[in-house]
């Protein structure tokens, strides 16, 4: 294995579980963010000398997966819907407050879901997160505190109370 | 005030990365299958660039494929391809009866499944990584997951490609036969000779209709992601799986 391919695999197992993460928080569909992930990594590999220079290459693989994933979703919006086919919401995640937390996520607009993953799982700060997504960096302290106070309502205790009852109740 | 209203927003993002990190997450692929990937991604990337006539003869591919009768070809998907590019994916009714389905890109499933359906197969078609959970496979109708294993006389009925072509291989291998650029795909074992493939960056498909017993349908599944097909199967036509 050449010094390229073994730095590439450092990055890749070291940052697989971090990105997959991310993508997670984002897209809700654990299978959906591994193949976008893997998806990402492959493209990574194909561009490494490129990323390998890049300020942040966890950002990069994080923001090509969700790009990978838009692509996905534009192609899928234009063809016909068939039946059960394809699902994508989020598979039996095995634990009921996991998923009502990734469902709060889902929740959020697609900007404000982006800036918390890469802000928690890649521990990117704002300029950072910033520059990866092309906007200024108050823009994402506001999505940011935005995207925090509805996921602080989420973490009620109150609400979760409100919540299984309301589920009781259905 | 509860407790969540003293919570700083480090502390609610602390709590949101704890809960999440909980979550069981699948093994990463292997490493060496995802820069096997990036290599193909690459090479594809350079051909173009390197052999104009490459291109040139892809354009007259095109133009032949859009223009052979009985063929349909599907549309292009998204903007980001560049414009030598063959159709994802093309139907033919060859003139014994036989649909020969040629894969070139793992997009477009419901146009492929349409065209299918109007030339009398019953397909469920999935490009999303796994197959139609709602089809349920035919009696016969399932590659038996052993290496090796022989395809039913179902199976070679309804599919003469690629079935019938390795009724009695050995070490028959379907997934990584019929894998375009599939990462899961390693080099060809010496102890078989190499399928007869017109291009290795495309897969074919022959279903005979005829041969589909009554209420059954094909299942045509691959991930987009991986680039690989899975082994075409038989199954119970339903509206949830193969939408009739």
């Amino acid at each position: 294995m050449s010094n390229e391919q073994a730095e590439f695999a450092d990055f890749f197992r070291a940052s697989w579980e971090p990105c997959l993460r991310a993508v997670l928080a984002v897209v809700g569909s654990p299978q959906l963010a591994e193949d976008q992930v893997a998806e990402a990594f492959a493209k990574a590999w194909a561009s490494w000398r490129k990323v390998r220079r890049h300020p942040a290459p966890r950002a990069w693989v994080v923001r090509t997966a969700l790009n990978t994933g838009a692509s996905w979703w534009r192609r899928r919006s234009r063809e016909l819907p068939l039946a059960d086919h394809d699902p994508t919401v989020p598979g039996d995640l095995g634990n009921g407050l996991d998923a009502s937390l990734l469902t709060a996520l889902r929740r959020l607009p697609p900007r404000q879901r982006e800036v918390i993953a890469l802000r928690i799982f890649l521990d990117l700060d704002n300029d950072t997160i910033a520059s990866q997504l092309g906007i200024e960096a108050g823009t994402v302290r506001m999505h940011l505190s935005r995207g925090v106070m509805a996921l602080r309502r989420e973490l009620t205790p109150a609400n979760n109370y409100g919540r299984l009852i309301n589920e009781r109740q259905r | 005030m509860n407790a969540s209203d003293d919570m700083s927003d480090s502390d609610v993002l602390t709590a949101v990365r704890d809960r999440l990190s909980g979550m069981p997450l699948a093994s990463p692929p292997d490493v060496d299958a995802i820069m096997a990937r990036g290599r193909a991604r690459r090479n594809r990337r350079l051909i173009p660039a390197v052999t104009g006539t490459l291109a040139a003869a892809a354009v007259a591919a095109l133009a032949v494929a859009t223009l052979a009768p009985g063929a349909h070809p599907a549309g292009r998907q998204g903007g980001h391809q560049p414009a030598a590019q063959l159709a994802a994916w093309t139907v033919t009714k060859l003139a014994d009866g036989n649909i020969s389905v040629t894969i070139r890109e793992l997009t477009d499933p419901a146009g492929l499944h349409s065209t299918l359906r109007v030339d009398g197969v019953p397909a469920s078609v999935t490009f999303a990584g796994r197959q139609n959970p709602a089809c349920r496979p035919y009696p016969g109708g399932t590659l038996p997951p052993q290496l090796g294993a022989v395809p039913t006389l179902l199976l070679r009925r309804v599919f003469p490609k690629p079935y019938r072509e390795f009724p009695r291989s050995r070490h028959v291998d379907l997934p990584q036969r019929l894998s375009r650029v599939g990462v899961r795909a390693g080099p060809p074992t010496p102890r078989r000779a190499a399928p007869p493939r017109p291009s290795a960056n495309q897969t074919v498909i022959v279903i005979d209709p005829s041969a589909l017993p009554r209420g059954a349908g094909v299942q045509l599944a691959a991930s987009s992601s991986l680039q690989e097909i899975f082994p075409p199967q038989v199954v119970h036509a339903s509206s949830q799986c193969t939408g009739s």
